[in-house]
């Protein structure tokens, strides 16, 4: 084994880039909330891009059995020798990532190596639990491209009709904070609610990153466990780019959105 | 013309033409980049790894896409119908609850979409005599395995979730969702065994 979990706090769970393929089985992507920093941990310790590590959600603390190689987001590797502790948090982020070099092992489940709890499938890891590292080949990594600073850009529509005129420049215009009850489902933003009409709802194909509004106005951002068809209208799509950046914003976090 | 609209920036939708979701998915799946495909009532979405290429031509040739050369599959689902809504659905459709039973374990179902949650498939075939609309106010939690109906559907929840749907027994053979994907798949013909 290689690292045994001292502390859990929140929602620790092993990601990857999730299980594309199966959506017309009503199977969502899955995979990491903020794809980009599982890449950048990933790339640290050269490992694939989709080698399994941990997505967490809170605050972790875990003893290193051996001696191993970890790396968190876009930070530098660091080695850790038998025994050693090390404490890692989401904060001042809603997420954080730590990739071990080969990877974590994990089961291969219907196409990835993730949790998707929405589906059964993986499970959240607990405090005494012990992770053992694969043997992913290294690999020689490619930097990351920081993404420009500025605010989230969407793509509009699909469904203006559903939506007043100057829907989209309200939601453009004003400031939005990341809600608490935010999950790998759904991203609550709270502030202005977002007009709209109340044509009736039709159940149609979501994406990941599209903002859908219920009846109060209260804008939701899909995430990765989304259900694959819903009802809610849709005012616009955050651009695939840009989805990590606002993934990773604290809960409470304020957020601007462009076109 | 067929036309389809941005659903971001690497997924487009457009209107469901008139073919069954298997054909749909077949066809589209077929198509250049796409890695997904979800076929709604009226309205199909296809998903890409990159940024979307699509022709009018893709789209009108769907109307007479072939159907999925794969073999439909015949399900059987070992049912007990021992739902708590059997009494009022039997209320409400003017029968008796035996009578709600036989009529909804003599049907042959189709799986004709797949949505709401991983494996949830709608199975069109309902007999008239028991469409109702949904419940005014959902449950908060519906058990695994669930058998329901609601509108022209019926369905088994892969999952305890939130759900509005009238529920008339159990499949007891089993989970609808499990390490290897969904028990039900598009296409599929559906039979429940009492």
């Amino acid at each position: 084994m290689t690292l045994t979990v001292l502390r859990a706090l929140g929602l620790i769970t092993i990601q990857d880039l999730g299980r594309p393929g199966r959506m017309h089985e009503a199977v969502p992507p899955g995979g990491a909330l903020a794809i980009d920093r599982l890449i950048a941990a990933n790339r640290a310790v050269h490992n694939p891009d989709d080698a399994p590590a941990l997505e967490i959600l809170g605050q972790l603390v875990v003893r290193a059995e051996r001696d191993v190689e970890v790396a968190s987001d876009g930070r530098p590797p660091r080695a850790l020798a038998a025994g050693d502790e090390l404490t890692l948090a989401s904060e001042p982020r809603r997420v954080a990532y730590l990739a071990v070099r080969g990877g974590i092992a994990a089961p291969r489940l219907f196409g990835g190596r993730g949790a998707l709890v929405s589906a059964g499938l993986g499970g959240v890891i607990r405090v005494g639990q012990r992770l053992q590292t694969a043997q992913l080949a290294r690999v020689r990594p490619v930097p990351v491209p920081a993404r420009p600073a500025g605010p989230i850009r969407l793509v509009a529509g699909p469904d203006p009709d559903h939506f007043g005129p100057g829907a989209l420049d309200l939601l453009i215009a004003s400031e939005y904070r990341i809600s608490p009850t935010s999950d790998r489902i759904g991203t609550r933003l709270d502030g202005p609610p977002v007009p709209r009409t109340q044509l009736p709802e039709v159940s149609r194909p979501m994406v990941i990153g599209a903002i859908e509004v219920p009846h109060d106005g209260t804008p939701i951002v899909l995430g990765p466990e989304h259900p694959t068809t819903g009802g809610y209208p849709i005012i616009a799509v955050v651009t695939r780019a840009d989805l990590g950046a606002l993934f990773a914003i604290r809960l409470g976090g304020a957020v601007r959105f462009t076109r | 013309m067929a036309s389809w609209t941005p659903l971001g920036d690497r997924a487009v939708r457009f209107a469901r033409p008139d073919r069954s979701a298997r054909a749909i998915v077949h066809a589209v799946r077929a198509w250049p980049g796409v890695i997904d495909v979800v076929v709604a009532r009226g309205d199909v979405a296809a998903y890409f790894d990159r940024p979307p290429e699509v022709t009018w031509a893709q789209i009108e040739a769907l109307a007479t896409a072939p159907d999925d050369p794969a073999p439909v599959r015949d399900v059987w689902l070992r049912a007990v119908y021992d739902g708590p809504d059997l009494e009022d659905v039997a209320a409400r459709t003017g029968r008796s609850v035996a009578d709600v039973c036989a009529l909804h374990a003599a049907a042959t179902y189709r799986v004709e979409m797949m949505g709401f949650a991983p494996g949830f498939a709608y199975l069109t075939g309902l007999p008239a005599a028991l469409e109702l609309p949904r419940r005014t106010t959902p449950r908060p939690r519906v058990p695994a395995g669930s058998i329901a109906i609601a509108t022209a559907y019926t369905a088994v929840y892969p999952f305890a979730s939130p759900g509005g749907w009238h529920l008339l027994g159990t499949v007891v053979d089993g989970p609808m969702f499990g390490p290897d994907g969904a028990r039900l798949q598009l296409g599929d013909r559906v039979r429940f065994a009492p």
